[in-house]
């Protein structure tokens, strides 16, 4: 019934926390996620940060990007523990699928219809690296023709 | 809009409407949503310097009618700013 989602999380981690702390929150992760069938794709430390607004008497912490393939039931298990945790202060969890699906598919999108128009203009679909210096001026100047014609 | 002038109607008026059309005309510009021109797909709510320039000093989001985005790309912008905010990337309010 569960369908794979890709999932970010972002956590912050307080900004004493050591190393080993770090690394266990991580390992934490990895077994919740295989634990429901997903996995860790990824992980970015951003490191300390300062945090744009104080969070339980903290002014900085360490911030923490996993990649995460898995299910809905996985997220909400991940939502749980996080919440108990005394290392992590704050965390999120986003579904990006969709949101790449739908911007990639509008890139696509894009580069068909700007192909279309250039072989209407009777030009090779892919402008030449040599036709222009930027590719920001190219398909403006064609939209702003077919709105005057 | 230049149908109505030509319909005949008082000197007086007329020109008074003319000066005004003009005065509009040069204050109306063709406005390109940021994001549609730059062809961003994807407003990602991690990358706090491109979401920054939506927040003026206040902290507040910026209206559409001053950032010039269309309504689909405001949209995602508010999300992402959103997000952000949770994340402490990004502040509620300063001061």
């Amino acid at each position: 019934m569960s369908q794979e989602r890709q999932y970010e999380l972002v956590y912050i981690a307080g900004p004493d926390s050591s190393e080993e702390q770090l690394a266990d929150l991580h390992t934490q992760v990895e077994q919740i996620a295989a634990r429901f069938n997903g996995r860790v794709e990824k992980t970015e430390n951003w490191g300390k940060r300062k945090l744009a607004y104080e969070i339980g008497r903290h002014r900085e912490g360490v911030y923490v990007l996993e990649h995460l393939y898995g299910t809905g039931e996985m997220t909400k298990e991940l939502d749980r523990r996080l919440k108990v945790s005394d290392v992590v202060i704050r965390h999120l969890i986003v579904r990006v699928d969709e949101d790449l699906a739908v911007a990639e598919r509008a890139t696509t999108e894009r580069k068909a219809d700007q192909a279309r128009r250039r072989v209407a203009r009777g030009l090779p679909p892919e402008p030449d690296p040599s036709e222009r210096r930027g590719d920001g001026d190219d398909s403006d100047g064609d939209s702003v023709m077919e709105d005057m014609r | 809009m230049s149908d109505e002038r030509s319909t005949g109607r008082g000197r007086g008026r007329d020109k008074g409407d003319k000066a005004k059309g003009e005065r509009r005309s040069f204050s109306r510009r063709r406005r390109v949503c940021k994001f549609c021109a730059e062809k961003i797909d994807y407003i990602n709510y991690k990358d706090v310097r491109q979401l920054a320039s939506f927040i003026p000093e206040r902290g507040k989001l910026q209206p559409r009618r001053i950032s010039g985005a269309c309504a689909l790309h405001q949209r995602k912008v508010r999300t992402a700013i959103a997000r952000a905010r949770q994340l402490a990337l990004l502040p509620y309010v300063t001061d």
